[in-house]
């Protein structure tokens, strides 16, 4: 019991622009350094693409694009955070893109606040909770809501929303 | 323990299907004498090995099946169809057996009582008819296993008896394997007075006609075979000793002095039998066979999966000599991918199973389904030889007995239904596949009664499926079949009408990147076109790259590269492009990827063909042939029509496989001219 206390407990913390992010050491596997993404045609722009993880197909996702933060140009900080989650009952591993990823640390539950449901930036239920620590707040992200919640729906949309400017386009004509 | 059983419950498995699809062919030919041999052969072989692992309740059953096919072999008794049908029976009963051997399950028990009963009782039957005839027929035994004839000369050491082995013991031994004549010869005596009373002098030479091999001959005499002078020719198929005049021949010419050798035993056994003359044919027969060996799915699959990563590593050292100065390094890196290649396609081929394979189960259930149904329909196959990665023909057992279940259930008439519509009483089911590029495409074709459009239509609006007054055509009305909870049948049977299916079907065939369509006319039949890729692994691909992004087109489809103006493509009227004369429509990918930076001043356009059509992919740049490790884009990109999956590069990067025939088949479905449009 105590053991699996303190594994819920550790939060890898990660930077996105200005703000500190934290999510639960238990769905992350690895951190890579950035290689070469190859982008899928006609998927959303949050979607980077796939890299090649030992082998295997790994997609990508900008979360900077996710969260509709303006996108930066990669650094020598850009890396992927890889993560194991479950998608529609079906496991699935994806590569999340943040700025910097900063320390592993622990946060008791009794440290953890609600998060704010007004005027709130990012939509609450990415947000599992908030964490104060040298006055900087830190946001604890439900991964699993974050990455792969209507993911499916997302591509669906675009897919309609990219035949419908092209219909525009031929009538246009 | 477990591991042998293992082996035993998947040998079994076999051994009836082999008995199944022999016992099928001799419903359509009861004088198949063949057909009667192989059942009895692999009767004897399943009590055998039912027996060695303990499982008595299987052994007991096989072996009143087969006496019963015994005495039909050796010419007592006629085949007759309720034997038949009882073996049919007992199979089905022996495959529970095999899973519960102790018959912990009541239904099976009693079954199993009741079978015996009735497998006795023919048994019997064909006892009295023996009795009530008077005379049993006499019959020349056929010989169940291939036997040969071998010569043996053994001469023991003098010292044999020493060591405590009796040379006489071995003879026995060697006389116990098949019929045998054993002539000794005494040449070796020496002069009363010399003669030591512990020391051995006599030799042997057998004629020995046996189904064993050579091998286990040789282990007869495994604890002298340093001492003594031994020799084994094979001097004939078949069994030369059969015939008694030769075995009388043998023994009378006993010339003691002397070994004869084995020209001289020849030459006696040329001289009064006849079955060496024949030994010639049965030869010829024995090389036909194709020797092969058991290998467990778990290794073949293990030995893909490392060549899959071998051909990854090869596209890296491939990529690395490229760069090297080194003539070297060059050569052995082409050799490492021309061995790389044929080790693929060798490993590939063995993944391989024809269709064949599938087939004994489904004319067992149309057997058994029309019967059941009272219906009178015959099933065909046509290219059963056509081969499909194992994987494949695994997944598609389930779809296809349901598809056949509904042929037979909604789709053939009743015998005097078909009469009054004219056609033939006896219904057709057939079974075709064939290879087309790098596909197979399975068929089901029925000579019933059609889907009635109407009903379906009428069935769809009472479950809601589609609204009252809709306009649907064909097409639609028939791909409403494939939706969950859909089914016409009036009444539930036991066989299909519960509405679940086709959507399983359908699901199950996409689970495998294979699709299925529907063809059908009212009163004429129905046709089911599944169409399977060849393998789930590796393809040959043409290596091409878009601004930076590879993709990896693959090459079966590709007939001829052109490269052409950029200028001329964006600038085309309606998407056509004149190559060689010949006008083909083309689609601009980086217009249909949405990539529009930088567009190179010459493009290339490949040429691809598929089903029949032919259209032009224009790209950037080829850089091309490679192999591509088929992986799977995950389910984030489920939505992705246009590339059916990623491979890995040389260089660690990802590259997109293109699903030719899905942007082949846009081009022609939306057939509406695309405007090109640069980036401001």
């Amino acid at each position: 019991m105590n053991q699996q206390t303190e594994i819920l407990n550790s939060y890898l913390t990660f930077r996105l622009g200005d703000e500190i992010f934290a999510a639960n050491v238990s769905k992350i596997s690895e951190i890579l350094e950035i290689p070469k993404i190859t982008k899928v045609p006609r998927s959303p722009d949050f979607m980077r693409g796939v890299v090649n993880l030992r082998g295997t197909v790994l997609p990508v996702i900008d979360t900077r694009s996710k969260f509709g933060l303006a996108a930066v140009a990669d650094t020598v900080n850009t890396c992927i955070i890889v993560m194991n989650l479950s998608l529609e009952g079906q496991p699935i591993t994806i590569g999340a893109i943040v700025d910097e990823v900063q320390e592993v640390m622990e946060i008791e539950d009794t440290n953890i606040q609600a998060a704010p449901s007004v005027g709130a930036k990012y939509k609450t239920e990415f947000i599992e909770g908030m964490v104060k620590k040298n006055d900087l707040f830190i946001m604890l992200l439900n991964l699993d809501m974050v990455f792969s919640h209507d993911e499916t729906h997302m591509l669906q949309e675009l897919a309609g929303s990219k035949d419908a400017a092209e219909d525009k386009s031929n009538s246009k004509k | 323990m477990d591991n042998l059983k293992a082996i035993f419950m998947a040998e079994a498995a076999e051994l009836i299907a082999d008995i199944e699809r022999a016992l099928l062919q001799l419903e359509q030919d009861q004088q198949n004498k063949e057909g009667i041999q192989s059942i009895f052969r692999a009767m004897h072989t399943l009590k055998g090995s039912a027996s060695m692992f303990g499982f008595d309740t299987v052994s007991t059953l096989t072996h009143h099946l087969e006496s019963i096919y015994e005495s039909i072999r050796d010419g007592k008794n006629q085949l007759s169809t309720t034997i038949l049908s009882t073996t049919f029976k007992g199979l089905d009963h022996l495959q529970k057996l095999i899973d519960d051997p102790t018959m912990e399950n009541e239904g099976v028990q009693q079954n199993h009582a009741l079978l015996l009963k009735e497998i006795i009782n023919l048994e019997q039957e064909q006892h009295q008819d023996i009795a009530k005839n008077g005379v049993a027929l006499l019959t020349v035994p056929v010989s169940v296993e291939e036997v040969t004839t071998y010569y043996i000369y053994f001469l023991p050491p003098s010292t044999i008896a020493h060591n405590g082995t009796n040379a006489l013991y071995l003879v026995e031994d060697l006389l116990n394997l098949g019929d045998a004549v054993a002539i000794p010869f005494f040449n070796n005596l020496p002069s009363f007075e010399e003669l030591a009373p512990d020391a051995s002098y006599i030799g042997f030479e057998l004629v020995l006609s046996t189904s064993k091999t050579e091998k286990d001959i040789r282990d007869v005499f495994m604890f002298v075979e340093g001492e003594c002078e031994l020799t084994i020719v094979k001097i004939a198929a078949g069994n030369v000793l059969a015939d008694q005049a030769v075995q009388t021949k043998l023994l009378g010419e006993q010339n003691l002095d002397a070994p004869k050798g084995v020209e001289k035993i020849k030459d006696i056994l040329t001289a009064s039998a006849p079955a060496l003359a024949q030994s010639s044919q049965a030869t010829g027969k024995a090389a036909q066979a194709v020797s092969s060996i058991r290998v467990s799915s778990e290794r073949l699959d293990e030995l893909m999966n490392l060549v899959s990563e071998l051909v990854t590593t090869q596209a890296r050292l491939s990529l690395f000599a490229g760069q090297e100065t080194s003539n070297e390094v060059a050569t052995i890196a082409e050799n490492v991918e021309k061995i790389t290649r044929r080790l693929r396609d060798n490993a590939f081929s063995m993944c391989l199973i024809p269709v064949e394979n599938l087939v004994v189960r489904f004319s067992r259930l149309v057997r058994d389904l029309s019967t059941e149904l009272k219906k009178d329909i015959s099933f065909k196959t046509e290219g059963t030889d056509t081969e499909i990665d194992k994987s494949v023909i695994e997944k598609l057992t389930d779809p296809i007995l349901h598809l056949l279940r509904n042929c037979i259930d909604h789709g053939i008439e009743l015998p005097a239904e078909r009469r009054k519509k004219g056609k033939p009483a006896q219904g057709t089911i057939l079974l075709k596949s064939y290879y087309s590029g790098a596909n197979v495409i399975i068929q089901i074709i029925d000579d019933g009664a059609g889907i009635d459009l109407g009903k379906v239509k009428k069935k769809a609006i009472s479950r809601g499926l589609i609204a009252e007054g809709a306009e649907l055509s064909e097409k639609e009305l028939l791909d409403l079949i494939f939706l969950p909870g859909f089914s016409t049948a009036d009444q539930l049977t036991g066989v299909s009408g519960r509405g679940v299916g086709m959507d399983v079907v359908k699901r199950n065939i996409a689970d495998i990147r294979g699709e299925i369509e529907l063809n059908t006319k009212a009163g004429e039949g129905t046709t089911f076109t599944i169409k399977l890729p060849l393998t789930l692994s590796i393809i040959d691909g043409l290596l091409v790259r878009i601004k930076e992004t590879d993709f990896i087109i693959p090459l079966v489809v590709v007939d001829k590269c052109y490269e052409v103006e950029t200028t001329l493509l964006t600038q085309a009227f309606n998407q056509w492009v004149t190559l060689d004369g010949e006008r083909i429509p083309f689609l601009f990918l980086r217009n249909e990827f949405s990539i529009y930076e930088n567009p190179p001043v010459l493009s290339q356009v490949i040429k691809v063909a598929y089903e029949g059509r032919v259209i032009g992919l224009a790209v950037d740049r080829i850089i091309g042939q490679y192999q591509a490790v088929l992986k799977p884009l995950g389910q984030l990109y489920h939505n992705q029509n246009e590339c059916s999956g990623a491979t890995i590069l040389g260089d660690g990067s990802v590259a997109l496989v293109l699903d030719t025939a899905k942007l082949i088949n846009k081009l022609f479905i939306k057939t509406k001219p695309m405007e090109y449009e640069p980036a401001n």
